[in-house]
């Protein structure tokens, strides 16, 4: 049984610019709102389509880094914002690779393989490790019990990241 | 052969299921673009078969599927799930789906499920 996957190949260019156009605007949209529903919502599930045409299409690295950034998204659900503005950054840096992954099929060209350096960051646990407003309220706690609470409650907490989960 | 519903919010997996799917006789009575829609196609079509994609907007592949089974306890419906999906594989299985088909799709194996679950289901 044969698909035709030319035809495959021009539908998965059309619904992935699509998609990095939703991404990026979603993007957008949490610079100025860390925690908006729709704009996490609708990040996970491009990056999910993303990666289920990729892979039927044999774009493995493309599927693996939508994969990836899928889990990150799924985290950020989980947690009800982006945890940072390092971890926003990171995934404009999905953003600008999976577009630039994109372009090279659209080349007709392999898509390029994720740097190895932005697969580590996406494996690693957010900025300071854990859930940052959970951190921060321990921190705070952790104040008001010595009885000299500060008026400004710590923002990050912990400093360099944890290692690459395994 | 079955009437199916292809419920799936990338034109790219619609495509592809009835292009893997029309060949062996089905026939694709209705495509929904997300949950809402595939509840109130499911009610309106009353198709033999539903492809059922897990993430959707508006309303998820998980959601969709208990509610067409609260209103049709023997609907047949088939999740199509991903990489990383187990656990949401799971629900939708205890909540009567009747199977799953996995992406990237291998023809064989979804001409071969669907084959599987009318059989059972008649």
């Amino acid at each position: 049984m044969g698909l035709d996957m030319a035809k495959y190949r021009r539908i998965f260019l059309e619904e992935a610019a699509d998609h990095l156009g939703e991404i990026s605007h979603s993007l957008l949209q949490l610079e100025k709102e860390l925690a908006s529903v729709d704009a996490i919502d609708t990040i996970f599930r491009m990056a999910h389509s993303i990666k289920s045409m990729a892979a039927s299409l044999g774009y493995d690295s493309v599927a693996d880094l939508a994969h990836r950034m899928e889990d990150r998204m799924e985290h950020v659900r989980t947690a009800g914002r982006v945890r940072s503005q390092g971890e926003l950054a990171l995934l404009f840096r999905c953003l600008e690779t999976l577009e630039a992954m994109v372009e090279a099929v659209a080349s007709e060209q392999d898509p390029p393989l994720a740097e190895e350096a932005l697969l580590a960051e996406l494996a690693e646990e957010p900025d300071g490790g854990g859930d940052l407003t959970q951190a921060a309220q321990a921190a705070q706690e952790a104040q008001t019990e010595r009885s000299a609470p500060t008026p400004d409650s710590p923002e990050r907490v912990g400093g360099e990241p944890k290692k690459a989960r395994s | 052969m079955a009437r199916v519903l292809i419920a799936d919010d990338a034109s790219f997996m619609r495509q592809m299921i009835r292009e893997i799917i029309e060949p062996e006789g089905h026939e694709v009575v209705g495509e929904a673009t997300n949950g809402i829609e595939a509840v109130d196609l499911y009610n309106e079509l009353s198709p033999d078969l539903v492809t059922m994609d897990i993430v959707m907007p508006k309303r998820s592949g998980i959601d969709a599927v208990k509610a067409i089974l609260a209103e049709h306890p023997t609907a047949t419906v088939v999740m199509c799930s991903a990489l990383g999906q187990e656990t949401l594989v799971m629900e939708a299985l205890q909540a009567g789906a009747k199977d799953f088909i996995v992406k990237p799709f291998k023809p064989e194996s979804v001409v071969a499920t669907l084959a599987k679950v009318i059989e059972k289901g008649d």
